[in-house]
């Protein structure tokens, strides 16, 4: 529960003023890369690393991840067929088979419908929703945070033990 | 740059290596034995067994394969075994190719210190049926106990038929009943049909609208016109009559052609039962062509049931794997389908390509071989298993096997050759019957099998050659009968006996003939022997079923021949009745075409007499 808490207030504190809009941009499209597509993947790996290692939210990336799941799972019939589209084309077929020969690229499992078709997916979505990521938190900063933070449900929230406890130990650690 | 975030993700992969360092064995040990269990049906076992990621190396100590038919006994287990495994077939496909595998300490049938039993989980069905293969061993091991039991020197002419005849059950009499029974109902079944049929309704109505026709009584041409139409339409509606008649006619005569083929098997049902009370009686058959089986049948076939059940294993193996990885399947949510662009990873579920082979047989002889593509799939492979293996020991007794496990094609095709040779023979019993109860002084023996089965088709040859013999006499005393006595003067020159043994279905069922050197020599010993007491227990035996199921077929038949006769006369009768109905209406029609000339003429000559032109 206390680690429930935590990560609620710290994404609250993100989205208000600890992290840049580009962070937090950064950590939704990274998480919405691996929960798109099927989560043992190699390049998965490679966003996980990203994730870590570059100044993007972890808080958000893991709220998008859970999200980007949920929405996979019901349009997994629509990244198979977009992968079917894409694995047919009939001008990449020379470029699917030499990439198919290369042990090394095979290794992504690209020949994958819902690999290939989840993954083009994410990342033509990138484009939008980096963009938009960064305006939404510009402008929840703006008009919506003040208004929030009135809201009953998050005074109460405020006002539990558990959240004094945090906050404590948030001061505490500086 | 996060610079927690680099050293959390160097500190993840230095736990990963450690992980995979410390528990890749045991877990990829577990992984091995339980789905080699799964295809095994019994727990297949490994001990000290290594793992090792960086050159992908498997090594063990020993390997256990349970028999899943004796669970106490291994069907055949190996000591130190190394290979290495293909790279990229394994991280992309999850597919072990090994190019060579040194196994050593290979043996077969060796007793387990525990049980080998495996609980087979739910999900999965077990193969109940046992295969063709499996019923040709046992339908062999019947042949050779039968063989066994065969005894030659225990004729005697005082042959107890009474109490032979008590011990077997005569079923003749049985079936007799239970075809008379048969009879009687098919019997009632078409009295009911002859009786009930609708045809004796239908000619009454045709009889009662034809004698409403009067010719004599009809003034007007129009009329008899009219009638005649009418008549016609009788005429139609008898003739349908009579093909109803005639196609139950056929039918019944159908029906009761197949009771007649059922009367012709009463003989053979005798014959069985004479057969079976010969089998009770275990006498012997004395033709030339049984008496190597009874010499060497049990052994011979005994040693072959034991090789067709490897065969068995093999091909229930093949079979197992065979079609397997062509099933189509639904494509499971969230996994997508993979594309082949090329064959480059079209490997099958396993491959192991050459296998160096050592180890030791239980009769000690050290054997060394190889063994080529083992494989889950021969059609992705396109190779057959071959086995080559040959060892001696230090008496020079060697062994040699080598065949073909073949599941390319459609039909599985197995081929397999084993020689044994120069084993000694000296103080061993070269047959179990009691024609030839010696041990031998001497002699070296040759064994010699060769298979070919493809698909349910078995062509099979034993060869067994025992050279430099000498029959140790002194031993086993003088002479008990006269048979013996024979039987010592014409194989004491004999110094090599040569059995050959073909089994086959190629034309048919299981063919086993078995025929050796001494055949003639044991069957003019016989002749001038037990031969007439044979004879004459084979004819009290015979007149006695004949006495027990005597007059019953000639009842049967009498009783057949009654009740076709009562059928036979209510089907005539019922033709008469149409047949007779038919000549009616035709004389009817005649009647009306008559009385239509008279009316015409009478209509002509009023004319003529009016007018007074003749038409």
């Amino acid at each position: 529960m206390f680690l429930i808490m935590r990560y609620i207030a710290k994404l609250l504190k993100a989205l208000a003023s600890e992290a840049s809009p580009g962070q937090i941009a950064g950590g939704i499209i990274l998480g919405m890369i691996i929960g798109l597509t099927p989560l043992s993947s190699l390049h998965n790996l490679l966003i996980v690393v990203l994730i870590l290692v570059l100044k993007v939210n972890i808080g958000m990336a893991l709220l998008s991840f859970t999200i980007f799941s949920g929405i996979a799972y019901l349009a997994d019939p629509l990244f198979h067929s977009f992968g079917v589209w894409l694995l047919e084309l009939e001008s990449m077929q020379e470029t699917w088979t030499s990439m198919y020969n290369n042990e090394w690229i095979a290794l992504t499992e690209f020949y994958n419908t819902v690999v290939i078709g989840s993954l083009a997916t994410a990342i033509l979505l990138c484009f939008p929703m980096f963009p938009l990521a960064t305006y939404g938190v510009l402008q929840y900063r703006k008009h919506i945070h003040e208004k929030m933070m009135k809201w009953k449900v998050v005074k109460a929230f405020k006002g539990t033990k558990l959240y004094s406890i945090y906050e404590t130990v948030s001061r505490v650690r500086g | 740059m996060r610079i927690g975030g680099i050293i959390t993700v160097l500190i993840l992969v230095g736990i990963g290596f450690a992980a995979t360092f410390f528990i890749t064995d045991e877990w990829v040990e577990g992984q091995v034995e339980y789905q080699a269990s799964l295809l095994n049906e019994a727990k297949v076992e490994l001990d000290d067994f290594e793992f090792s990621l960086w050159n992908l190396q498997v090594k063990w100590g020993r390997l256990q394969v349970a028999n899943s038919n004796n669970t106490m006994q291994n069907t055949f287990e190996t000591g130190d075994t190394e290979f290495s495994m293909e790279f990229w077939p394994l991280i992309l496909k999850n597919k072990v190719i090994v190019d060579n595998v040194r196994l050593t300490g290979f043996q077969i049938d060796t007793e387990r210190e525990t049980d080998g039993a495996f609980e087979m989980p739910e999900d999965i069905e077990e193969d109940g049926k046992p295969g063709f293969i499996y019923g040709v061993v046992s339908q062999v091991s019947r042949e050779a106990s039968k063989n066994a039991e065969v005894k030659f020197t225990d004729v005697r002419d005082d042959l107890n038929v009474d109490s032979l005849m008590a011990k077997v059950n005569i079923q003749s009499i049985d079936k007799i009943d239970s075809l008379r029974n048969g009879i009687q109902q098919n019997y009632s079944k078409w009295d009911s049909t002859f009786k009930n049929t609708k045809v004796n309704e239908e000619v009454a109505k045709v009889r009662s609208t034809v004698e409403t026709i009067k010719p004599k009584e009809i003034k007007k041409p129009k009329e008899v016109l009219e009638a005649i139409e009418n008549v016609k339409k009788l005429r139609k509606q008898v003739d349908s009559l009579k093909t109803r008649t005639e196609n139950l006619k056929q039918n019944f005569e159908e029906d009761y052609g197949t009771t007649r083929d059922d009367l012709g098997q009463v003989d053979n049902w005798i014959k069985d039962d004479y057969q079976r009370a010969l089998n009770v009686a275990k006498l012997p058959d004395l033709d030339v062509q049984n008496i190597g089986k009874a010499l060497f049948g049990q052994n011979l076939l005994g040693d072959y049931a034991a090789y067709l059940e490897y065969v068995a294993i093999a091909r229930e193996y093949g079979s197992r794997l065979m079609g397997e990885e062509d099933s189509t399947k639904e494509i499971p949510r969230y996994e997508g389908l993979d594309y082949e662009f090329t064959d480059k990873y079209d490997y099958p579920g396993f491959w192991f390509k050459n296998i160096e082979l050592s180890g030791r047989t239980k009769s000690d002889i050290d054997i060394s071989g190889m063994v080529t593509n083992i494989s889950s799939s021969q059609k992705k492979t396109g190779e057959p298993v071959k086995f080559d293996i040959n060892g001696t020991d230090d008496n020079e007794v060697a062994l040699t096997v080598n065949g073909e496990l073949n599941y390319l094609e459609k039909e599985p095709r197995e081929s397999f050759n084993v020689n044994y040779s120069g084993f000694t023979l000296s103080k061993a019993r070269i047959s179990p019957s009691d024609l030839l109860p010696y041990k031998l002084k001497s002699g070296k023996g040759e064994l010699n099998v060769e298979m070919n089965i493809i698909d349910k088709r078995i062509d099979s040859r034993i060869d067994y050659l025992a050279k430099n013999i000498s029959f140790d006499f002194e031993a086993a005393g003088q002479p008990k009968n006269r048979i013996e006595s024979l039987i010592r003067n014409a194989i004491g020159s004999t110094d090599q006996i040569d059995v050959a043994a073909l089994i086959d279905n190629i034309d048919g069922p299981l063919r086993v003939r078995v025929r050796s050197n001494v055949d003639d020599l044991f069957m003019n010993a016989l002749r001038q022997t037990v031969s007439q007491e044979v004879e004459n227990a084979k004819r009290k035996i015979e007149a006695e079923v004949q006495k027990q199921v005597e007059g019953k077929k000639e009842q049967l038949e009498e009783f057949k021949a009654e009740k076709e006769a009562e059928l036979r006369q209510r089907y005539e009768e019922l033709q008469a009745k149409v047949d007779e109905q038919l000549k009616v209406v035709e004389e009817k029609k005649k009647e009306l075409e008559e009385r239509k000339k008279e009316l015409e003429d009478s209509l002509k000559d009023k004319v003529k007499d009016k007018i007074g032109i003749d038409f």
